[in-house]
Parts: structure tokens; C-alpha cells; sequence
């Protein structure tokens, strides 16, 4: 190499050294895009959520810094920093596939507590539904014992009712007829001829008839007057009306309810025996209460 | 004289091209590669273009492998090794934001219903 040859390759390199030293020669742009990408990573979530891979990306970026720094125009400094920006941007896209997770999380909660509310409403609703039932099924069941409990008083006042009405008719003549349970009384016995007054010997068998039809709750009473065919037919009519009110009376004084028993005087019209015989008008001298539907 | 000169040129040729044949990171971009296509990179726009890059800068590395430009070669294999892992990153991004976009919807619906 001869004098003059050295002297401009000196030149040559000073200038390149004062180049550099002024900073002449510019970053390539790989590692101007990966300092901008690691700046948009670093201002992301992955600073918070994925600060390891910040790190990587970090430790990258230097390497491309010092690259630059000792050979700035290499082509390994280009690659560095090609690499430097790619894990900045993976750095970034980590940290937004993170925060992503974090939403999905967030949502399976919120999913969570919004399906155990709903359960729990619905058991709510159940449990109510459960109180009414019960309600329900106990009202019924008192219903049943309510009824079963009527049955029975119904069952033991027909009992009684009918055990009156046997107990009558070992007494007096009692009869069933189209008209219902029919209680015969003689006119001699309850009355003194011609007079509707009871006879003191009257009310021991009126009592007992008053006890019974007390028991016959559900039927109404017809006091019916008969007489025979002595004398005329208004006086017989009269008399055997005023015979009825009496007996009629007697009874609700004696506990038969007023509503539930008429009088009715038929007169003679109703023979039950001949009134040519002495018996026989005996026989139509009555009273006869009726137990309708008894 | 002529052996001592001859001696001189393979040093010469060992610094400066010799470098040894990046087998680790042959096998570490391959791997990064196929980690990318196994997360659906080829799903995802963005993760698909890094793909791509990743495959074709290996592509080159590996012919220049072949020329003995191993330095050069590691180099670019390493750039493909980032863009791989960038394109894994991007499909899991885009696979997160779906997965959060439909627990998001869901759970709207759910609480439509439980309102009513």
C-alpha cells in the first residue's frame, strides 16, 4: 500500500468515526417500530397481567439497543431488532388474551351468582308453593274430619230419633201411613167429653210425645182433632180444632219447636172405627199427631 | 510458503463464514412453527400473516444452510422463530376475545331470564 493510499483510507475511517460520533447514522426502522411497540405493550395490560413476557420483550429490546450501539449498520442489528418488535407485539397480544380471560372469568361469575339467585328464587317459589299445599291438604283433611264428625251426630240423632219413636210405641199406638209416622191419642184419655181442656192424666202421655218428636229435629208436626159423628158437623169441627191447639200448644210449651208444629181440625170426616158401635166412635175420638216424612 | 498461506486462507474462512450450522435453532423454529398451526393460527388474519412470514423466512434460512451461510442463516431462523410465537400469541388473543365475547353474551341472556 503505498503513502497516499494510507492516507485517504484514514481519512475514510475518520469520517465514519466522526459520523458516529455525531450520531449521524439512524436506527433501521425494526428498531424504530420495536421501541414504539414495546412502549404500546408496556402502556397495556400486559405490564399488570403478564409482566414476565414484558420482560422478554424488555430483555430483546436491549439487545437491539446494544446492537445498534456497537454496530449500527449491521445487518444483525436489523434481525435483533426485527425480533425485539415481534416480542413486543407478542408481549402486547398476551396481555390482551389475558385481560380477555379475565372478562370470561368475570362473566362465568357473574353466570354463576346470576343461576344461584334464580335457584334460589325458584326454591323460594317452591317452598311457598310446598306451605300453600300443606295449607291446603290440612284444610281439607279438617274439612273431612268435619264431616266425618257430622256424619256421625247425624247417624246418632237419627239413632235416637228412631229409639224415641220405638220406645213411644211400646206406649201407644204408633203407625206409619202415607202421611209419615202417625201417634194415636184417645179423646177419652186427654179430654173430658165435649171440652178441649187436658185432663191431668193427659200430660204423662203428652210428655212422653213431647220428648219424642223433640228428637225428630228434622221433621215438621200436624196435630190433627178427630171427633164421631155426634152432634153437628160445626160443632164437631170446632171442638176437634180446639182439641188440636190444645195438644199443639201442650207440646211447645213442653220444648217442640212452634215452627215446626200446626194444628188441624178435621172434625168427624176421618172415622177410623164405626160410629154405629159404641167402640167405634171410642175410636174416632182422637187425636193423632203426624210426624211428616217420619 | 505456499502450505503457511493456504493455512492462513481457512482461518480466514472460519472467521468470517464459518460459523457452525445453527442446528438448535432449526429445530427450535420448526417447533415454533408447528405450536402455531396447532393453536389455529391459520384461523386468525393476523396470526395467519406470521405464519406465513415465519415459514418463508425458515424457507430461506434453510437455503442458505445449504450455501453455508450459517451465520445468516441463524439469524433469519431467529426471526422466524419470533414471528411463529407472535402468530401463537395472536390466535390465543383472538381465542380468549371469542371465549370472553360468548361468556359475555350468555351471561346477558341468563340475566334477561333470571328479570323475567
Amino acid at each position: 500500500m503505498s503513502r497516499k493510499h494510507l492516507i485517504a483510507s484514514l481519512s475514510v475511517a475518520a469520517m465514519a468515526m466522526g459520523l458516529a460520533a455525531c450520531g449521524a447514522s439512524a436506527p433501521p426502522k425494526e428498531l424504530v417500530d420495536a421501541r414504539a411497540a414495546y412502549a404500546r405493550a408496556e402502556g397495556g395490560p400486559a405490564a399488570k397481567l403478564v409482566p414476565a413476557e414484558l420482560h422478554v420483550a424488555r430483555e430483546s429490546l436491549d439487545v437491539a439497543e446494544h446492537a445498534f450501539h456497537d454496530s449500527p449498520d449491521s445487518s444483525d442489528t436489523v434481525d435483533v431488532s426485527y425480533v425485539a418488535l415481534r416480542k413486543a407485539q407478542r408481549a402486547d397480544a398476551l396481555g390482551r388474551a389475558a385481560e380477555a380471560d379475565g372478562q370470561r372469568a368475570q362473566a362465568d361469575k357473574e353466570a354463576t351468582r346470576t343461576q344461584r339467585a334464580m335457584l334460589e328464587n325458584a326454591e323460594g317459589r317452591l317452598k311457598k308453593t310446598d306451605a300453600e299445599l300443606q295449607r291446603e291438604r290440612d284444610n281439607l283433611a279438617k274439612q273431612k274430619e268435619m264431616t266425618e264428625a257430622e256424619r256421625k251426630a247425624r247417624l246418632e240423632a237419627e239413632q235416637k230419633a228412631k229409639d224415641a219413636m220405638d220406645a213411644l210405641a211400646k206406649q201407644m199406638a204408633v203407625a206409619k201411613d202415607a202421611r209419615g209416622t202417625v201417634i194415636t191419642l184417645s179423646g177419652g184419655v186427654l179430654f173430658v167429653t165435649g171440652e178441649a181442656t187436658l185432663l191431668p192424666g193427659a200430660q204423662a202421655q203428652l210428655n212422653q210425645v213431647a220428648d219424642a218428636l223433640k228428637t225428630q229435629a228434622e221433621h215438621h208436626f200436624v196435630v190433627e182433632g178427630h171427633t164421631d159423628n155426634q152432634g153437628t158437623d160445626k160443632i164437631n169441627d170446632d171442638l176437634s180444632q180446639r182439641r188440636a191447639n190444645s195438644v199443639r200448644d201442650y207440646l211447645v210449651v213442653h220444648g217442640v219447636a212452634a215452627g215446626a208444629i200446626t194444628a188441624t181440625g178435621y172434625g168427624s170426616k176421618r172415622p177410623v172405627g164405626d160410629n154405629r158401635s159404641a167402640e167405634g166412635r171410642a175410636m174416632n175420638r182422637r187425636v193423632e199427631i203426624v210426624v211428616q216424612g217420619g | 510458503m505456499i502450505r503457511l498461506r493456504f493455512l492462513c486462507v481457512a482461518t480466514l474462512l472460519a472467521a468470517c463464514g464459518g460459523a457452525p450450522k445453527p442446528e438448535a435453532r432449526m429445530a427450535s423454529s420448526e417447533g415454533a412453527i408447528r405450536g402455531a398451526q396447532e393453536a389455529g393460527a391459520a384461523n386468525v388474519p393476523q396470526a395467519t400473516l406470521h405464519l406465513r412470514l415465519a415459514q418463508e423466512q425458515r424457507d430461506q434460512a434453510l437455503g442458505m444452510v445449504k450455501n453455508g451461510d450459517n451465520h445468516r442463516a441463524d439469524m433469519l431462523l431467529a426471526r422466524a422463530e419470533a414471528d411463529a410465537e407472535l402468530a401463537v400469541a395472536l390466535a390465543r388473543e383472538a381465542a380468549a376475545k371469542a371465549d370472553a365475547a360468548k361468556a359475555t353474551e350468555s351471561v346477558e341472556e341468563l340475566q334477561r331470564k333470571a328479570g323475567h
